[in-house]
Order: structure tokens, then sequence, then C-alpha cells
């Protein structure tokens, strides 16, 4: 069968992307990476930013919490010394935007325009930055207003990163689409806290956001949910660890996915990810994924 | 590139209480893991235990990689139950090698389990330098790895907190007399967080490379959870900038 998955005009050669945050820059495994159906960057921001202090990550049962508090090296270094060598990779590359107000997304954006990267990520859902991140995302209307400031400045694909931390994000996707957006991605981590045996919180940051494993029946519920609310393409993440479990969110509506945290547990999480899916494909002899997309309420597959 | 390997464990040993030693056969790692060096274990395929532990690498013997670690949880436990000829799923080599001296006068100063990754380095540094290796631990039990050490052919001392064996205090006290009759020494150390905060001070009249430990989660410079704080301001990461550092420059 044909993996490629198009998304108005870029085309994903197949459809697992590597999730932000969890790939790097997607230049630490170049071979790797190239098989990806697309990478997404780690969240950049305009000025550079150190991060939260240590420790910024630790396991919990089937999950993991990091506070890493987007550290990045600002969009200048960016352009001048990530961005030619991203050039090397075959795939798609979106470029993750976080940005503590509506003018540094619009910096960010028009810094970007120029560049060969394929699409951008807004992502208005990271819990573990102060000012910004899961507060934009929180009210459809500045999700609104975000996207629609963006788009006015990008011809490129656009995403948008969406929160499931108090919130339907059904209405925010709705928003998103209204104002411009080309996709929507779901879903960033789970507020989470953390405490050691003497009851103070083990995170430098405090809290945290929870991924892996744990999360991915919550996250498959929300993309679900998504699908139905917009016609814009949805691209699901959330403990996607196997290529079982990306079927489960493709089923659910997804047009792409992103696999996170299982990067983490071996470089090529993501590969192991599409060969799985490359197997049922062949096992369950589907033609396209039209076969597939958004067909959990029909139930069985055989 | 980091290889990522299923290797049969061909012995496991307890050395202490709470303390194993593992040799692992991993062909390819092996060939290319050097001194400062770790790899990622894979404790579980189920989904409970999710995150790769890290460990140092001890010493290496052919197509063979040897650990040794300490019980200190839900992924130590686990990994001390297993048996000759199970299989470890293991990635590396993590981490840049430890920066190499020669011709020098070397100080080998570990505690604890921190001297695991010490016999290794001890043995290629014993090719070109001068070595005294300082072994410390609480007590007779927990100091390990004492005859591997001698068999390298370097000067060994001791030192147990209650005095049962060797000289009677911690690891760092016994290093400023073994110092001060050297030229221009340089130090490799290992150990628990209090014993490397209490080098800092000498850190800065002496080159000391500090064997550091960080929650990790990808151990592969990906995630950015490995966060050591530098003098210079910001943060490096662990295992990709480490996990040996130039004491002097970072803050603990
Ligand atoms: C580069 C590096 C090399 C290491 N080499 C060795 C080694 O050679 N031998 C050895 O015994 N241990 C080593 N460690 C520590 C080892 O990785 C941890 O003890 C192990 O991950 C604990 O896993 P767990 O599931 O048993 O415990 P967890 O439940 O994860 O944690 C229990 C306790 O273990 C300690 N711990 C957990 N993770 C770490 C960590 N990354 N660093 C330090 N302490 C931790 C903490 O005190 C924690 O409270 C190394 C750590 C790093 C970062
Ligand atoms: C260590 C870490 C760092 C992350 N950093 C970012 C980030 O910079 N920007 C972002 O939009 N999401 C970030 N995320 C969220 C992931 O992209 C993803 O949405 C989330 O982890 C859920 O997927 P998973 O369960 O497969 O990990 C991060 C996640 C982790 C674990
Ligand atoms: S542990 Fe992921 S960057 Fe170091």
């Amino acid at each position: 069968m044909k993996f490629e998955v198009l998304i108005r005009d870029v085309k994903f050669p197949n459809p697992v992307l590597a999730a932000s945050g969890t790939f790097g820059f997607g230049l630490e495994f170049l071979t790797v990476a190239n098989r990806l159906g697309g990478v997404v960057t780690k969240g950049l921001t305009v000025k550079p930013r150190a991060g939260n202090p240590p420790p910024r990550i630790v396991e919990t049962p089937s999950g993991v919490v990091n506070s890493v508090g987007l550290e990045n090296p600002g969009v200048a270094m960016f352009k001048t010394d990530i961005l030619p060598r991203l050039q090397r990779l075959k795939c798609p590359v979106l470029v993750n935007l976080a940005a503590g107000s509506l003018d540094e997304f619009c910096e960010l954006t028009e810094i970007l325009e120029e560049t060969p990267v394929a699409g951008l990520e807004l992502n208005l859902s990271c819990p573990n930055v102060k000012e910004g991140g899961v507060a934009f995302g929180q009210k459809p209307q500045r999700v609104a207003e975000v996207t629609r400031a963006v788009r006015k400045r990008t011809d490129k694909l656009l995403v948008v990163k969406l929160t499931a931390n108090f919130v339907d994000p059904a209405e925010t996707a709705k928003a998103a689409e209204a104002a411009g957006a080309d996709a929507v991605s779901l879903i960033n981590t789970l507020f989470a806290l953390v405490l050691d045996q003497n009851g103070r919180p083990f995170l430098g940051g405090r809290t945290g956001g929870l991924s892996g494993p744990a999360i991915k029946p919550f996250a498959l519920f929300c993309v679900e949910r998504v699908v139905k609310a917009v016609k814009i393409p949805v691209i699901g993440m959330g403990g996607i660890r196997t290529g079982q479990d990306a079927f489960e969110f493709i089923s659910a509506g997804a047009h792409l996915v992103q696999v996170g945290t299982a990067n983490l547990t071996r470089p090529d999480g993501a590969v192991e990810v599409m060969k799985g899916l490359r197997r049922l494909a062949r096992i369950r002899g589907w033609q396209n994924w039209d076969d597939v997309r958004g067909k959990a309420g029909e139930g069985c597959f055989g | 590139m980091v290889i990522q390997e299923n290797g049969p464990i061909t012995e496991i040993k307890r050395l202490g209480a709470e303390i194993f030693s593992v040799w692992i056969a991993a062909a390819r790692i092996s060939q290319k893991i050097k001194p400062g060096q770790f790899i990622g274990v894979k404790v579980s395929e189920r989904e409970d235990l999710l995150l790769r532990r890290p460990f140092s690498v001890a010493d290496v013997n052919g197509d063979k990689i040897r650990i040794v670690f300490r019980v200190v949880g839900p992924g130590t436990e686990r990994l001390a139950r297993s048996k000759n000829g199970d299989n470890w799923d293991i990635i590396g080599p993590l981490g840049k090698p430890a920066p190499l001296v020669r011709n020098r006068n070397v100080v080998i100063c570990g505690g604890g389990v921190g001297v695991a990754p010490l016999l290794y380095l001890t043995r290629v540094l014993h090719k070109a330098n001068q070595v005294v290796v300082l072994l410390g631990a609480r007590c007779t039990p927990e100091l390990i790895m004492v005859s591997d050490f001698r068999r390298v052919g370097v000067k060994v001392q001791l030192t147990t907190e209650d005095g049962s064996q060797g000289v009677k205090g911690l690891v760092t006290e016994a290093l400023a007399p073994v110092l001060s009759e050297m030229r221009a020494p340089v130090v490799y150390a290992c150990g628990p967080k209090g014993m490397i905060e209490a080098l800092c001070p000498l850190s800065e009249k002496v080159k000391v490379w500090a064997f550091l430990e960080e929650r990790m989660g990808c151990g592969t410079g990906v995630c950015y959870g490995c966060a050591v704080p530098k003098k210079a301001g910001g943060y490096l990461r662990l295992c990709k900038d480490g996990p040996v550092v130039s004491l002097d420059e970072v803050v603990l």
C-alpha cells in the first residue's frame, strides 16, 4: 500500500512523525529521521531559553513527567546553526513554536517564513512555562487570535497544537480551524505533580507534564472527539509505542501520528512504530489509509 | 551512532549486600565503548518501567561489557533478579569518553559504588601515567572491586568510614596527603554527590574530572532532561556533554 499522506501541499512519506521535544532538532539521528514521515523540532522561542532547573524528568507508572521548560538556543541560532543542517533531512520538518505573547509568535513566524521548513506547529499547550504555553491554549478566543495572526504571516503548513488540560479540545480545535489552521495536533502532556518521600515536589520546575503509555486512552478519546468536531486533518499523539497504537489513533480519525516518549526509550522508537504499521497493513490487506482512517466506530477490521 | 543490542548475561555476581556485578555479551558496543561512557539498559518489556537505566561501563573484555550497580529502586531491583543467559536490551556507547592524559601523576578517587566506572579508566590511564587509586566506602562489605584494581598493577589505598579497613575516614580526606607529594596531579573522581561536592574547592587548584549523575530521559541528547548548571550560565546536557565533566565548570 501507499504510505504517503498529503496535508495541503506537504507530502509526508508515511504517517509517523517524531514529536516535539523528544527528538531534539532532528539532527542527532539522521538515519532514523530519514525513515520517518516527518520531524517536529524541539520548541523554539525568539530568545534563547535556559529551561528549568534539574531534576527535569522522572518516571511514573507507565509514564514520564518532564519539566524541561523549553530549553532552546533561540531562533537566530536556529537559523544560522541548525537550519542548514536540517536541510539534509529527506522528510518534512515542522518547527514547534513557543512564545509568551502574540507578538512573539508573529515574530517567530516572520523570521521562519523565508526558510525552507515545511511547516509550523504552534505550541499553545506547554505546561512547563510560566507565561504563554497552556494559558493560550485553554481559551478558544486566544487560540483563534494567535492562529489568525500567524496565518496572516505564513503560507506554510500551519498546525496548532492543542492542550487537553482543563479544557475541551473540541472547542479550541474549532477555534483554530475557523482562524485558518491547516491541521490541529493533540495531545500535549497532562498537568502532573510528583512528590518525593518527604512530600516535596520532585521536579526542579515543581510541576510538569505527563506523557507516555499512561495517557494513551485519554489521548485517543480526545483525538476522536476533535476529529468529529472539525473538518481539517488531526494529528494524534499520546503514548504511541507500537504499530497497533498508531493504528488505533488512525482509526479514531487521525491523518498523522506523532511519537514522543517512545523516542526516549530507543532512538528509533518512531521507526519501530512505522514498521509495526507496515506489518499490520500487510496482514490486514489495507489498500490505502481511507480503509482505516476514522473507522473506529465501525468496529472490527478483521 | 548509538547501537542497540540484545546481549545475554554471561555472569551475574553479588559483590555486597545490594551491589551486583554483571558481564553482558554485546560485541558491537564493547568494541566502541571507552572509559567514562555509559549504557542504557531497558529494564522491562512492559510499560511500567519505561525509561532505560543508565550505568557506567566498569570494564570491557573482548565482546563483553561489565557494569556494577547498587539496588536503589524498582529498576535496579528487577535487574538484580537477572540470571545467566537472560538477555538485556542495551544501547550504547552513550556520553563522551573521559578525557585522557599522558605522562602525568593521576589520582583516581572513588567512593561507594562510584568506584565502578573507575576500573576501566584506571586500566587505560595506567598505560601512560603514574596512577594512584584511592577507594573508599562506609564499611568493609561496601568496599568493592579492590582486587580488580590491584590486578591492574597500580598502587591502591583504602579508606573506610568505620575504620574496619584501610585508613579511617572519608576518601576525600585521604586525597590531600597524596596530592601534596605530586607534581601537577590530575584527579578523576566518582562517588556520591556529597563526595563530589567536597572536591569542589580542590578543583580550583587541581584539574578534577568528575563523573556526575542526573536523572535521564533518553541518554542520547534529544530530551534535554539531564540538565546540570554551568558556572558560565545555562545548563549542559550530562548525557551528551558528560557524564565526565571538569568540576570547575559546573555548579553542584
Ligand atoms: C551516567 C550515569 C551513570 C551511572 N552509572 C551507575 C553505575 O555504574 N552504577 C550504579 O549503581 N548506578 C549508576 N547510575 C545510577 C543509576 O542509573 C540509578 O541508580 C538507577 O537508574 C536507578 O533506577 P531504579 O529504577 O532502581 O530507581 P528509581 O526508582 O528510578 O530511583 C530510586 C532512587 O535511585 C536514585 N536514582 C535514580 N535515578 C538516578 C540517576 N539517574 N542518577 C542517580 N541516582 C538515581 C535516586 O536516589 C532515586 O531516589 C548512573 C547514573 C548516571 C546518570
Ligand atoms: C521531554 C519532553 C519534552 C517535550 N517538549 C515539547 C515541546 O518543546 N513542545 C511541544 O509542543 N511538546 C513537547 N512535548 C510533548 C510531546 O511532543 C507530546 O505532545 C507528548 O509527550 C505526548 O506524546 P507521547 O506520550 O508520545 O510522549 C515534550 C514531551 C516530552 C516527554
Ligand atoms: S537524558 Fe535526554 S538529553 Fe540527556
